[in-house]
């Protein structure tokens, strides 16, 4: 006891030393926390009635409680704020969201766990974080809320409703369940369909390479149409990647990773270690074709990440390129984009990894300093049924849901079907502890690579070597460097 | 001598040694958010404490991540080259452009004020505000300076500064001559309007020229002032972080990753604090002993000057 309390004690304090030396150095977050009174759970009996469970029966005991959340600030998001006032209006439970930019939403989650204030009580974190949340103990299960009947909604069966490799990568560790997918996140292509479909620029592409003008399925089909639609005296470009240090670099050169063959480790899930193949030759040809793309690209291409080759597709800048799931809610709305209706979506090109994605996710999971985890599980678990989760993909969501896909409402969606697509040829990527700072040290590498500083087989072993050392014996280099 | 008897009783106060005592809450204040703070950093530095990794709980671990840093970490020795050239490079030139503004300003008898406060705005500007104002300026597609640079044909249509390793460091430095030349120009400025003015008339009605003036009399009189600027200036570039952070993150590649940019990255972003500690500790030395270096010869030089 004196061990755990003593313990805890030392990481209270690291995080309020953490917390205050974040604050004196940077100070630039703008965004004060506000510490609002939480009322005590309403104490009386459960008031579902045998045999009949409601959502107002199972949080009786917790009206009047106020959950507090923390995710990324994007549409997703504001669509579960505007929905917690209706779970408000039936259970009495109120939810406050803070919401931040991507970095600042996991590190603030990451003080928080590690001072143990349980500010938070449930959080939506990206899926590459889940390995050191649940290796440092820092994460409740689910499944004793599953299990207990006076919270389980019988109607709430995510074995058969969701997803079952997404929702088991994004949301599940060491074959344990940690939460349930907020986002079900991938990568696919987008094209400019108005453009595509010109007659006057078909003809052109023909005579210019022989062939018609197709949705591209490889590689060079790719490359070519964005070498003839680069206009860069028109200021349109033929792609536009996502090159600044940042980890939508990483993100961006999976898809290329995979395609070509290539992964980071020989791993069958996230959760677990494996021999290091991110040097081999399908990986150096990954990033030596991710490099040419370069030369079709804006300029400042080297200093752009999600955000800005976002708003360069919805200022019709750019004829093609891999972007997410979430994101084509924005380029398909007429109120924020000047292309909406004008792009079409689908499958990354292949190469000798064949029709391929990246599992990539947000999950809702519960901390284990959560003051109110029965309610939170309430929310969640609500959050997680057809009809929020149908509006949440129809204002910006991506769903884990197939039956949400099936709707007609979504159906319609331009983009629904290239998601559900990449969705069933999606590979997961690590989520062991280790996992974003092997993030931190491709970033890093693939960056050097693309300004010209490392030739990409140089970075890419600089990148194995670093990450064998820091995973250690399980993590052998099966391609040695010299 | 009779003091009236209130002044009479706080000297006595002050007399028994009471002194101390009212300086207690500020030297407590400091304790708790400077003193306390960094000797923790220095224990943190000798322990493996990682918030990401399990097992890495705190334990004491020696030199090991001392011994890391200097054989085994080339990033940040790229980090530690990249900011002594940041600081030379943009102190150097602000110090030059700062002293000649300020020069320019003191002959200038009319609207003196209103220029002043001018040249000022950009000093005022919060520097995360700076960083945006510059990433939109340089921006590759639609970017003011960006334009005129290949208007001008300075830089390539298909360039980009922010983009290109070997051009986002000037960036990065001009932006930051833009921001803080300012500051070097008020305090030169102050500086010179404090002079005694008798000197400089002896000097014209010896027949002394604008340059030797300025050469002999000015800069020896201000050396107390430049070297002010100076070290506030250094102190204040070794610890750069907001700008640059906005502007590339530390990118493209390693090319402006400043020691403040790399620490926050180990510290935040891989949340390795045993190793982060020795990073901030290494920066607050490597900051510690240029001052104190610097210091030095300024003084040296004051006092060959007396003699």
């Amino acid at each position: 006891m004196d061990t755990l309390l003593s313990t805890r004690f030392r990481r209270r304090w690291r995080g309020g030393a953490l917390a205050l030396s974040l604050v004196l150095t940077l100070a630039c977050s703008g965004k004060k926390d506000r510490e609002a009174p939480r009322p005590e759970p309403a104490t009386g009996s459960q008031a579902a009635r045998p045999g009949v469970w409601t959502l107002e029966g199972a949080a009786a005991p917790y009206r009047g409680v106020t959950l507090r959340a923390i995710g990324e600030s994007l549409p997703p998001l504001e669509a579960m704020a505007k929905l917690a006032t209706q779970f408000e209006q039936q259970t009495g439970i109120k939810v406050e969201v803070e919401m931040y930019e991507h970095s600042e939403a996991v590190s603030k989650v990451m003080l928080d766990l590690n001072s143990h204030r349980g500010r938070y009580d449930f959080i939506l974190q990206p899926h590459r974080e889940l390995g050191r949340f649940v290796k440092n103990g820092h994460l409740k299960e689910v499944k004793s809320f599953m299990d207990n009947p006076a919270l389980r909604d019988p109607s709430f069966k995510p074995e058969e409703q969701l997803f079952q490799r997404q929702w088991k990568e994004i949301s599940w560790y060491d074959g344990k369940v940690y939460g349930f997918p907020f986002t079900a996140l991938t990568m696919y292509l987008w094209y400019r369909k108005d453009l595509f479909e010109d007659p006057k620029e078909r003809a052109g592409f023909k005579a210019k390479y022989g062939y018609e003008m197709k949705v591209p399925t490889t590689w060079k089909e790719y490359t070519d149409l964005a070498a003839f639609f680069h206009r860069p005296s028109e200021r349109f470009y033929g792609t536009a990647i996502q090159g600044k240090r940042h980890e939508a670099l990483w993100y961006e050169w999976l898809n290329f990773l995979y395609s070509f063959g290539g992964d980071m480790m020989e791993t069958q899930t996230g959760s677990s270690c494996g021999p290091i193949i991110v040097n081999s030759p399908e990986a150096v040809a990954s990033l030596d074709y991710y490099k040419s793309l370069i030369a079709y690209s804006p300029p400042d291409t080297l200093n752009y990440f999600w955000d800005d080759v976002m708003a360069l597709m919805q200022q019709g800048k750019v004829f093609e390129l891999l972007m997410w799931t979430d994101a084509t809610y924005a380029v398909e709305d007429p109120k924020q984009s000047k292309v909406s209706g004008k792009m079409a979506f689908d499958l990354t090109p292949q190469d000798k990894g064949g029709k391929v994605g990246q599992i990539e996710g947000w999950s809702y999971l519960i901390p284990t300093d959560s003051k109110n985890p029965e309610a939170a599980y309430l929310f969640i678990q609500w959050m997680m049924g057809f009809e929020r989760q149908r509006t949440q993909h129809l204002n910006g969501g991506s769903s884990a849901r197939p039956d949400v896909y099936a709707d007609p409402s979504v159906k319609a969606l331009s983009y629904s079907k290239a998601s559900v697509d990449t969705f069933a040829v999606a590979r997961p990527k690590p989520t062991i502890p280790e996992s974003p700072q092997i993030t931190e040290i491709l970033v890093r590498e693939l960056s050097l690579a693309l300004t010209g500083k490392k030739t990409s087989k140089e970075a890419l072993d600089t990148a194995a070597a670093e990450m064998s050392k820091l995973l250690g014996a399980c993590a052998p280099m099966k391609y040695p460097v010299n | 001598m009779a003091y009236p008897r209130s002044r009479r009783a706080s000297a006595l106060v002050l007399d028994r040694g009471m002194g101390p005592l009212f300086v207690t809450p500020a030297l407590l204040l400091l304790v708790v958010i400077v003193v306390g703070p960094f000797l923790y950093t220095i224990a943190l530095s000798f322990t493996d404490l990682s918030y990401a990794l399990p097992d890495h709980d705190g334990h004491f671990v020696g030199f090991d991540n001392y011994r890391r840093l200097v054989r085994e970490d080339p990033v940040f020795w790229g980090s530690f080259k990249a900011t002594l050239r940041f600081v030379f490079v943009a102190v150097g030139i602000e110090m030059i452009l700062g002293f000649l503004i300020a020069l320019v300003l003191a002959n200038q008898l009319v609207r003196r004020r209103f220029v002043l406060t001018l040249v000022l705005v950009p000093m005022m500007i919060a520097p995360v505000a700076v960083g945006l104002i510059g990433k939109l300026m340089l921006q590759g597609e639609f970017g003011m300076l960006t334009y005129y640079l290949r208007w001008f044909g300075i830089m390539g249509e298909q360039t980009a500064m922010l983009s290109d390793p070997d051009l986002a460091m000037r960036a990065v430095v001009l932006i930051d001559i833009w921001q803080w030349t300012p500051f070097v120009t008020l305090v030169m400025l102050a500086g010179m309007l404090s002079l005694p003015r008798e000197p400089f008339e002896a000097a014209i009605m010896d027949g002394a020229g604008r340059l030797r003036i300025l050469w002999d009399m000015t800069l020896p009189l201000l050396r107390p002032i430049i070297g002010l600027v100076l070290l506030l200036r250094s102190i204040d570039a070794f610890k750069e972080f907001d700008k640059v952070f906005i502007l590339t993150g530390g990118g493209p590649g390693t090319a402006t990753e400043l020691l403040s940019i790399y620490t926050w990255r180990v510290n935040f972003r891989d949340w390795d604090l045993g190793y982060g500690a020795v990073c901030a500790f290494m920066v607050y030395l490597i900051v510690l002993i240029l001052c104190s270096v610097f210091y030095k010869v300024i003084s040296r030089r004051d006092r060959m000057a007396d003699r």
